[in-house]
């Protein structure tokens, strides 16, 4: 720069006389480069600068400060240099984050890693899109911790000064139930529905169809769904079929189940469901099938496949019912549900309260209440239901006299 | 501001139409096209108003937008008339316009704010003033440069915000604001300034990242210093793949500076990383190559054509502008070019060769069939589409059957008139094709044969007396089967449907298998394009050439695409050119 300064400057003043109303300027270096800049835009511009001189506002100040003030934390940067891929992609992102752009302040190295081999610059993106609304909820969360940590402090405080007035023992009837009296009520329970409960299904037979995201979903709502029926007042008897101790949901329940999953009141095992019970009592369900569900079957066997499909493969669980000859049922969703957007795939937590629902109450109404609000518009009354029944049949018994109308039709057809 | 006023002045068609046809769906759209500049909304109304005001011109103008009105109606009768062909350029558009449901897609203007935007350099003061009129949770100084970016502001302007920033913040300006004011730069081609602020990200940053060097390498190409663009390049290499732009602008600014070598290899680096490289970058190869006589650069652009040819990619009506001109001025080759169309019967309209055939050699014939059967039927898993007992029950009934000339999909037949009964309008195609000696199979679900309103007894009997039929599992799909029956009939077998199969196309592994089943489909699809129930039969004409770059030595025929035609990517371009030498 300062070379092509230098040799510049006598050219710069020689041409000023012919720009005349800048005579007054002075001639430090922000002429040249105004000049410079305005050279090819003269035409377009000329006028606008008549009207509002920017003498005063010196533009390019700035210039010489950022190039002048630069040098120092350049140099504290650059003496850091190494050719190693994985700086640079830190590099790339903390320039991205200076840009506003949606990634982590803080990467870690296996993250980074993972970012630097992802293949294409979209799935970089994705990946620390991800990273970054994590590292904001985590902030969040953390943020959320503090507040309550003050409040309960100071709420101790005051208990202190309460306690201090009244002391004196009190009538109680009950023992104050603790979560650990629960948790062993609740224990009673799911040992009784391993003896006697109605078993219900998850086939783990997916472990190749899904990627390492959908694989962690899918093992949060098999924790969730263990959960509710846990707490049911009457449980289902859980089986997780197909489960090989090699794969990887056997790897993710044991990772986020610790040490209770050889507690857990469930029957996990590596044997297919048409093993363990006959075929004519299961009933595999899933949205693709093309039998409607009508009612709870209480000595029927459910399945339902543990799979998040992310990738829209519609089929892939209906062949698998198909491939053992297993009758499949799905959901009345259209018959009670106006639905709206979304697909007809539920989640497993989702799927399980309407199967207890059911088991418990028999009303469709009750159990669909759990489908997701925003996939449907409201439930349908039956008296319409039937209603649009009977147009249909309307509407095919006009159409049987369809060859005797064929001239009028043509005719309006023409017409319009 | 002046500058587009002047633009348009020298337009005064194109003005006229859009102020008096009114802003229907075609001529707004054209409008937005050629004044991308300005976007927002005041300054445009400023800008009709202060037009309107000239009294003189309007009488004029109304007669002659009248008479353009009328020629509009005549041209949009003519296109109604003849349906254009399924697999045509703008053939989906049309459709999506014919049909009534689809709704016009509002383009919003953009949200009016309480801050106006400065025309002019603001001192910090007035910086100042403005910042407090703000209210939003972003910071106000990204907010209004990115305002400024998409207003296309004067770079006087973003040059007192950046001055304004600066002096708050001890001569510091942040990245986020550098980079947008690049953009500007960039926008308006400063080179001076592009340079300036190159030389500041070179002090203060390591490394820049992608948006960054984009820009740097975009303005640096049109200066001196063009060559260090190529280092930004390798940086960028070190942590991904650099986009098609990145190349398509350090090529095209090699070949401004004369540096053919560097294009070239910078061209075959593009696509040694799988890059489908830009067409405005292949136009600039043969803009360049004009003033070129040089047999081995002259061989890379004959290398630039056989690309386009077998990545069934079409130029768009510039480049093959530039194609024309280019071979005409090939020194002692006297090619001669033209703008034409194909005949139904494959011949060019301008020099009457004909076209290369649609049909599939015997070897890619074999391979489609095969990857057909391997990936759409099987697709890893019989039982998603169909049961291996069922597909082993079809491939004996095909064996069995003897090869077919048609192939109906019966289902998709039917359902063509929804106010007709079904198993009628089947038998109806049926018959009409059975007259005509053909050997026929309908394919269809079992459920056609639980005979209830829709699907008669006796019509369907009748069916099944005059073709073939086989009848697949209700949750089973017929396509695969429709499709497999007629590549195992042979080359002469057609099949009849509306269906566009796109699902099934994508159900193949590689672009390259996908270009080959959709050149066996034009050739062998037969759309039904009657109206009406129980008129006579009518098929869309099937094409008998294919429409791809093409050469025979002394002649070349290229399809591309017209600039105003919207063409979905199933669909093919209708307009060629036709090189030929004189000999």
């Amino acid at each position: 720069m300062n070379v092509s300064f230098t040799f510049l400057r006598p050219f710069a003043r020689f041409m000023m006389p012919c720009t005349l109303h800048r005579k007054r300027r002075d001639l430090y270096s922000t002429v040249l480069q105004r000049y410079m800049s305005s050279k090819i835009s003269a035409v377009s511009s000329s006028s606008k600068e008549d009207v509002a001189p920017p003498e005063e506002l010196e533009l390019d100040k700035w210039k010489m400060t950022m190039k002048s003030s630069g040098q120092e934390g350049a140099s504290a940067v650059s003496s850091s240099e190494d050719e190693d891929p994985l700086a640079a992609t830190r590099e790339l992102i903390e320039m991205w984050r200076l840009l506003g752009r949606e990634v982590p302040e803080h990467i870690s190295e296996e993250d980074l890693k993972i970012v630097m081999e992802s293949p294409s610059k979209s799935s970089k993106k994705k990946y620390l899109k991800y990273l970054y609304i994590k590292e904001i909820k985590k902030t969040a969360k953390q943020k959320k911790k503090e507040i309550k940590a003050i409040a309960k402090e100071e709420t101790k405080k005051d208990n202190l000064l309460e306690n201090t007035k009244e002391d004196k023992p009190q009538n109680f009837l009950f023992l104050r139930l603790w979560d650990r009296t629960m948790n062993i009520a609740m224990g009673w329970k799911g040992a009784q529905a391993m003896q006697f409960g109605q078993p219900l299904v998850f086939d783990m037979a997916y472990d190749n169809y899904m990627k390492p995201k959908e694989m962690q979903n899918t093992v949060s709502q098999l924790l969730e769904s263990e959960g509710y029926n846990r707490r049911d007042v009457d449980p289902f008897h859980i089986y997780f079929c197909n489960l090989k101790t090699d794969g990887d949901y056997y790897r993710q329940l044991v990772k986020y189940y610790g040490e209770k999953w050889n507690k857990l009141f469930l029957t996990a095992t590596e044997k297919s469901h048409v093993d363990l019970f006959p075929k004519d009592n299961i009933i595999y369900l899933t949205a693709d099938s093309p039998n409607v569900m009508t009612t709870f079957q209480h000595d029927k066997v459910y399945i339902i496949g543990s799979f998040v499909d992310k990738n829209i493969r519609p089929g892939t669980s209906l062949a698998n019912a198909k491939r053992l000859k297993l009758a499949t049922e799905c959901l009345p969703l259209d018959k009670y549900l106006q639905w709206g957007t979304g697909t007809k795939n539920l989640t497993l937590d989702q799927m399980i309260r309407i199967l207890l629902s059911l088991k418990n109450t028999g009303s469709w109404e009750e159990a669909l209440k759990f489908v997701p609000k925003r996939k449907h518009t409201g439930f349908l009354e039956i008296s319409h239901y039937s209603q649009e029944f009977v147009n249909q049949l309307k509407k095919k018994s006009t159409l049987n006299s369809f060859p005797k109308k064929l001239p009028k039709y043509t005719c309006k057809e023409n017409e319009a | 501001m002046t500058f587009y006023l002047y633009g348009f002045r020298s337009f005064p068609k194109l003005w006229k139409n859009n102020l008096y046809l009114g802003f229907g769906p075609g001529c707004s759209y054209l409008f937005l096209v050629d004044s991308s500049g300005i976007r927002n909304q005041p300054r445009w109304f400023s800008l009709a108003t202060l037009f309107l005001q000239n009294t003189k011109t309007i009488n004029l103008q109304a007669t002659s937008t009248r008479y353009l009105r009328k020629e509009d109606k005549r041209r949009n009768k003519q296109v109604s008339s003849d349906s254009p062909h399924f697999f045509a350029a703008g053939a989906a558009k049309k459709r999506a316009q014919m049909n009534p449901q689809s709704k016009e897609s509002v383009i919003s203007p953009p949200l009016n704010d309480t801050i106006q935007l400065p025309t002019k350099p603001l001192t910090s003061e007035e910086w100042d003033k403005l910042k407090e009129n703000f209210k939003r949770k972003t910071s106000f100084e990204s907010w209004i440069s990115s305002q400024l970016i998409y207003s296309k502001s004067s770079l006087d302007v973003a040059k007192s915000l950046l001055a304004w920033v600066a002096a708050k913040n001890n001569g510091i300006v942040s990245y986020d604001l550098l980079v947008k004011y690049l953009y500007l730069c960039v926008f308006y081609k400063q080179t001076s300034e592009i340079i300036d602020v190159y030389e500041i990200m070179k002090v203060r940053y390591k490394r820049l990242e992608t948006e960054g060097y984009t820009l740097l390498i975009r303005g640096l190409m049109h200066s001196d210093r063009w060559r260090e663009a190529f280092l930004l390049l390798e940086e960028i290499k070190k942590v991904m793949i650099p986009s098609k732009r990145n190349y398509d602008d350090c090529i095209q600014g090699a070949l401004h500076h004369q540096d053919t070598n560097t294009a070239w290899n910078l061209y075959q680096e593009l696509l040694g990383h799988n890059l489908n490289p830009m067409l405005e970058t292949l136009e600039a190869f043969f803009d360049f190559g004009k003033d070129i006589k040089d047999d081995q650069y002259a061989n890379r652009l004959l290398e630039i054509l056989l690309y386009l040819r077998n990545n069934q990619l079409y130029p768009g009506e510039s480049f093959a502008r530039s194609i024309k001109t280019w071979f005409e001025s090939v020194p002692g080759e006297q090619w001669k070019g033209q703008f034409t169309t194909i005949q139904k019967s494959g011949q060019c309209l301008g020099c009457g060769r004909t076209m290369e055939s649609i049909y599939l050699s015997a070897e890619e014939y074999g391979f489609l069939k095969e990857n057909i059967m391997r990936n759409v039927i099987d697709g890893g898993d019989q039982y998603r589409k169909t049961t291996p007992e069922e597909l082993k029950r079809f491939q004996d009934f095909v064996k069995h059957s003897a090869p077919f000339d048609i192939v109906i999909d019966g289902l998709n037949v039917a359902k063509m008139f929804p106010k007709a009964r079904e198993s009628q309008v089947l038998l109806d195609v049926v018959t009409q094709l059975a007259k005509q000696n053909l050997r026929l199979l309908v394919l269809g679900r079992k459920h056609m044969l639980n005979y209830h309103s829709r699907w008669r007894k006796d019509e369907m009997k009748k069916v099944q007396n005059q073709a073939n039929c086989f009848f697949a599992d209700n949750i089973s799909e017929d396509d695969p089967f429709l499709l497999y029956a007629t590549l195992h009939s042979g080359n002469h077998c057609k099949f009849i449907t509306k269906d566009l199969m796109r699902d099934h196309k994508a159900c193949l592994p590689d672009a390259k298998t996908q270009r080959l089943f959709f050149k066996w489909q034009q050739g062998h699809q037969l759309a039904i394009t009657s109206r009406f129930p129980a008129s006579k039969l009518t098929f869309q004409h099937v094409f008998c050439y294919d429409t791809v770059v093409q050469t025979t030595g002394d002649s070349w025929h290229i399809p591309y695409d017209e600039d105003l035609v919207e063409r979905y990517s199933y669909e093919l371009p209708n307009k060629w050119l036709c090189l030929q030498r004189k000999t």
